[in-house]
C-alpha cells in the first residue's frame, strides 16, 4: 500500500517535491560538514543543512495550533541540530556535549507527546549518566586534543557513500510518510481508534496515554503486562555490570604481574 | 491538534536522527563517536515508538522505550569497558588501528594527507606556575608517584 505510493511517484513529481531537494541539499551540507580535507566547509555546510531543515518543515503537515507548532519546530531543530553537530565535531569531547543537547531535545519531544516519564528518564539516564560516563572515558583515553583520525574521516569516497546512504534512507522514509498522509487512515485502524470498545478508551480517558495519572498508569501496565520483562531487564543489568568489570580487569595484563609482585 | 500530523512530524524527526546516526557511524573513525552515533539511532527509534504509541493510544510503545533505555545503559557499560581496553592496548581511539582484523585479501587502509590542525581550533592555555613551591613531604611522593 505505502510502497505502491512510493512507486507511483514519477520523475517530474519527484523534482517538484521540496522533500527531494531537502534530501539533496542536506546531503551536500553534511558532506561539507563532516571532518575532512576541505578547509572552509563549516559555514556553507551549516547553511545548507539549515536550508534542508526548512524545506523538510515546509513539506510536513502543520499541527494546527501555531504555538504548538513553534514549540515543536524549536525542539526538532535542537534535536537534529545537536545530532548534526555531534557527527561534525572534530573533538570527541564536543561530540559528547552536542549529543547531550540532542538528548535534551529528544526529551522535550517526549514531553511534547505526553510521555512525561520517558522525558524525565531520558534526561536522568542518558544525559545524566551515560553522557557523563562517555566524558570520563574520553578524558581517560584521549587526554590530548584533536587526533589526526578525528580531523579526517575514512576518506573521500566512503564519506560520499555514507552521505548518499543516509540521504536515500531519509528520502525513502519521507516519501513513505507522504503516502501515509495522502490516503485516509486504514479502515481497521481508524475504527479501532474511533471505537472506545476496541481500544479500551480514548487517549484522554482513564487508562489512556494522555490521562492525568500518567506515571500511575505507566506503572500499572509495566508491572502487570510486562512483569517478566522487568525481571529479565534487571538480570541483564546485573550481567552487564559483571561483564564490564570482567572486561576491564582482563584487559590489563600489567596489573596481574603487579599483584604477583606484591604477593611475593 | 491532528494526531496524524503529529505522528508524521515525529516520525520525520525520528527518521532524521536514525539517518544522522547511521551517517556518523559510517564515516567517523573515533570509536567513542561511533558509539555515540549508535545511541543516536536508538533515540530516533524511541521517538517513533512513542509517536506510534500515542497514535494508537497504546502503552506498548512507551514500554518498549523503557526497555530500550535499559538495554542502552547495559550496552554503554560494556562498550565503554571494551573501548577503554582497546584504547589502552592501541594507544589511540582510532578504529583503523584494529584493521588487522579485516578479511584476508582486503587491502590495508592507509591514511593519506592528514589535514593540518586548523588555526581556529582551540589551543588550550598553559598555566604558568606562580608563587613559591611548597615543601614536599617525601612520604607523599612515595605514596602518590604521579603527583
Amino acid at each position: 500500500m505505502i510502497p505502491a505510493a512510493l512507486g507511483a511517484l514519477t520523475g517530474p513529481q519527484l523534482l517538484a517535491s521540496p522533500t527531494f531537494w531537502a534530501v539533496v541539499v542536506g546531503a551536500a551540507g553534511l558532506w561539507l560538514l563532516i571532518p575532512g580535507r576541505l578547509p572552509h566547509g563549516k559555514v556553507l555546510g551549516s547553511a545548507l543543512v539549515a536550508v534542508a531543515g526548512g524545506l523538510f518543515a515546509f513539506d510536513l503537515p502543520l499541527l494546527g495550533d501555531w504555538g504548538r507548532q513553534g514549540v515543536f519546530w524549536l525542539l526538532a531543530a535542537v534535536t537534529l541540530g545537536g545530532a548534526t553537530a555531534t557527527i561534525a565535531s572534530q573533538s570527541p569531547l564536543y561530540s559528547a556535549i552536542w549529543f547531550a543537547l540532542s538528548l535534551l531535545g529528544t526529551a522535550g519531544l517526549f514531553l511534547f507527546q505526553g510521555a512525561q516519564f520517558l522525558g524525565v528518564a531520558t534526561i536522568v539516564v542518558y544525559a545524566g549518566a551515560i553522557v557523563v560516563t562517555f566524558l570520563f572515558v574520553i578524558m581517560l583515553a584521549q587526554p590530548q586534543g584533536n587526533a589526526p583520525y578525528d580531523r579526517m574521516s575514512w576518506g573521500g569516497l566512503p564519506k560520499l557513500m555514507g552521505v548518499a546512504t543516509a540521504g536515500a534512507l531519509v528520502g525513502i522514509l519521507m516519501f513513505m510518510l507522504q503516502g501515509l498522509s495522502d490516503e485516509a487512515r486504514p479502515p481497521a485502524l481508524s475504527a479501532a481508534v474511533a471505537q472506545p470498545s476496541v481500544r479500551g478508551a480514548g487517549p484522554d480517558q482513564p487508562g489512556g496515554v494522555l490521562d492525568d495519572k500518567h506515571v500511575a498508569n505507566l506503572g500499572r501496565v509495566l508491572f502487570s503486562q510486562h512483569l517478566i520483562s522487568v525481571e529479565v531487564a534487571g538480570t541483564l543489568l546485573l550481567v552487564a555490570l559483571v561483564g564490564a568489570v570482567a572486561i576491564a580487569i582482563r584487559g590489563r595484563p600489567k596489573l596481574a604481574g603487579r599483584t604477583e609482585e606484591a604477593l611475593r | 491538534m491532528s494526531e496524524l500530523s503529529l505522528l508524521i512530524n515525529c516520525l520525520a524527526v525520528g527518521g532524521g536522527l536514525v539517518a544522522l546516526g547511521l551517517l556518523g557511524f559510517l564515516v567517523r573513525r573515533n570509536m567513542i563517536v561511533m558509539f555515540l552515533c549508535a545511541e543516536m539511532m536508538l533515540q530516533g527509534i524511541s521517538l517513533s515508538l512513542v509517536g506510534w504509541g500515542r497514535f494508537h493510544n497504546d502503552w506498548g510503545g512507551q514500554m518498549l522505550v523503557i526497555f530500550i533505555i535499559t538495554v542502552a545503559a547495559c550496552e554503554a557499560a560494556i562498550a565503554l569497558a571494551l573501548i577503554l581496553m582497546l584504547a589502552q592496548r592501541a594507544g589511540k581511539l582510532d578504529s583503523a588501528a584494529w584493521q588487522d582484523l579485516r578479511e584476508q585479501g582486503q587491502p590495508a587502509f592507509v591514511d593519506r594527507e592528514v589535514p593540518e590542525e586548523r588555526r581556529h581550533d582551540p589551543i588550550w592555555p598553559h598555566l604558568t606556575p606562580a608563587g613559591i613551591e611548597p615543601p614536599v613531604d617525601p612520604q607523599t611522593l612515595l605514596n602518590r608517584p604521579r603527583v
